[in-house]
């Protein structure tokens, strides 16, 4: 092999192994159900998501979004098909080591704070794989994973309130210790279950501009389940649309970023079916 | 009826140093059995518990404690008088024995109504079993806890002067000794005693449960 190709070829390989590596979620043929008898909620032929990336999900109630979001984060195993997300492929019923779920920050629609532990508590134990299961039972922690949680809830703004009981914030303050919890676990992928849907909308934009805000500072992946198409347009670089548990709208395949198909929210209009040769 | 009053007064204010004694014996009877089956209590209920544990072993936990639930504490007191003779230590075994298969119940239930959007936030961050239940479902429970134990010390208290009454130790068994010697006088002093007591210990747990939340 003359030394020129060889070069080439090895560039080719690095080209390539790059490319995979800057693949956050990588989804291929799967598809699931939550029993046998019933029908599949979700079926996706093919969706890659960047390292880095800013994407909402939009759909319809019962369209799969939130199903999406589970197979991401490794809370429900897929029926058939490949699954990678940050390099690591999952196979069905395979298990997620603590590193890894540690990797990938959910947010979730009814923030699942523990409502008697104060704000500093909650947002430290978003640490808890940095730690030694064993240390946990005397709830020790690190003056790292201290510090970590300090900075977390400076980010959000709620420096303020690190003493006071969960339970005792409004809805926009619990979304916010959501997000810091989330920024403590420093993850590479944050999945947020319609972060707004609890929220009236004076704090919907507060909150999504926080958390664009957020996953921009730390160069982290976003996925958003959103309602709001408008929403959506503004504050995300990419669209991907569900219906049915199917991928029916994809804004990086199609010209128009703001032309979002009416289809897929009108149950009366059949959804539009993607080719099946994209990435 | 009235003969039998008429005869506890005036009571006789002698037996105060006994019945002091043997009233410190029968809480202290109480609380032993109750710090005894809480710490037996607690591992069971996380094995008993339906979001913890898997059903096989869920399951044979809730039948033992149901098991233990069934047997009369007075048949457990007999029972342990029997193999390690008089005094407060059998009571202590009887009222522990007996209080875990409700506490044991009692904590598996809170462990249960633990709302599970928290424990999945934790696993999600990569908390393991061990983590969600120090972080997740104890921070969750912990009033739930203390509540149920602390219902349980009022009721291991008023069983553990039953105890007395079968040779297990405290106050029980000086009202037997006073009632078959027809000294009632004496019955009376243990009585108002016993009354003092049960309803402060009543409302220092009530006052306490208060303050959990």
């Amino acid at each position: 092999m003359k030394l020129s190709s060889h070069i080439e070829n090895e560039i080719n390989l690095r080209d390539i192994g790059k490319a995979q590596a800057e693949i956050a979620v990588s989804i291929r043929d799967v598809k699931f159900r939550y029993t046998k008898q019933s029908p599949y909620v979700l079926n996706i032929e093919n969706l890659r998501i960047q390292k880095g990336e800013k994407v909402a999900v939009i759909g319809p109630s019962g369209a799969g979004k939130t199903t999406l979001m589970r197979l991401i984060n490794g809370v429900i195993e897929h029926e058939s098909g490949e699954v990678k997300i940050l390099g690591e492929t999952f196979d069905n019923g395979s298990t997620k080591s603590r590193d890894f779920r540690r990797r990938i920050g959910f947010i979730y629609q009814d923030f699942n704070l523990i409502g008697r532990a104060s704000v500093f508590e909650n947002v430290l134990w978003g640490r808890v794989a940095y730690i030694n299961p064993l240390f946990s039972l005397v709830g020790w922690f690190s003056i790292r994973d201290k510090q970590a949680a300090l900075s977390a809830i400076d980010e959000v703004n709620l420096i303020g309130h690190m003493n006071q009981r969960a339970d005792t914030l409004s809805g926009g303050q619990m979304q916010r210790v959501a997000i810091a919890r989330v920024l403590a676990q420093e993850p590479e992928i944050i999945l947020a279950d319609e972060p707004v849907s609890n929220l009236d909308p004076a704090l919907t934009d507060d909150i999504l501009n926080l958390l664009v805000e957020v996953s921009e500072n730390h160069k982290v992946t976003l996925l958003m389940n959103l309602h709001q198409t408008d929403l959506a347009q503004r504050l995300a670089e990419r669209i991907i649309g569900l219906r049915g548990g199917e991928i029916v709208y994809d804004s990086s395949q199609e010209r128009l970023f703001n032309h979002v198909p009416k289809s897929l929210f009108d149950p009366e209009v059949p959804p539009l079916k993607m080719s099946k040769n994209r990435n | 009826m009235a003969d039998f009053i008429g005869r506890m007064f005036p009571p006789n204010t002698a037996v105060a140093k006994t019945v002091l004694a043997s009233t410190l014996e029968t809480l202290q009877i109480a609380f032993a059995g109750t710090v005894i089956s809480a710490l037996v209590s607690f591992p069971l209920g996380l094995l008993g518990a339906e979001n913890l544990s898997p059903s096989w072993v869920h399951q044979p936990v809730k039948w033992f404690l149901s098991m233990l639930r069934a047997i009369p504490v007075i048949l457990l007191a007999l029972m342990f008088v029997s193999t390690v003779g008089l005094g407060p230590f059998p009571g202590v075994l009887a009222l522990a024995v007996h209080s875990t298969g409700m506490l044991g119940k009692f904590y598996a239930e809170a462990f249960e109504n633990a709302s599970s959007g928290p424990l999945e936030a934790l696993e999600s961050s990569g908390a393991n079993w061990i983590q969600k239940v120090r972080f997740g479902v104890l921070t969750q429970v912990a009033p739930d806890l203390a509540r149920d134990t602390l219902f349980r010390f009022e009721l291991n208290l008023r069983e553990s002067l039953v105890l007395g009454l079968v040779g297990a130790g405290g106050i029980g068994f000086y009202i037997q000794l006073y009632i078959r010697s027809f000294q009632y006088d004496k019955v009376a002093t243990l009585t108002i005693v016993l009354l003092v007591i049960v309803v402060l210990v009543e409302q220092l747990s009530v006052a306490i449960r208060k303050r959990l939340r």
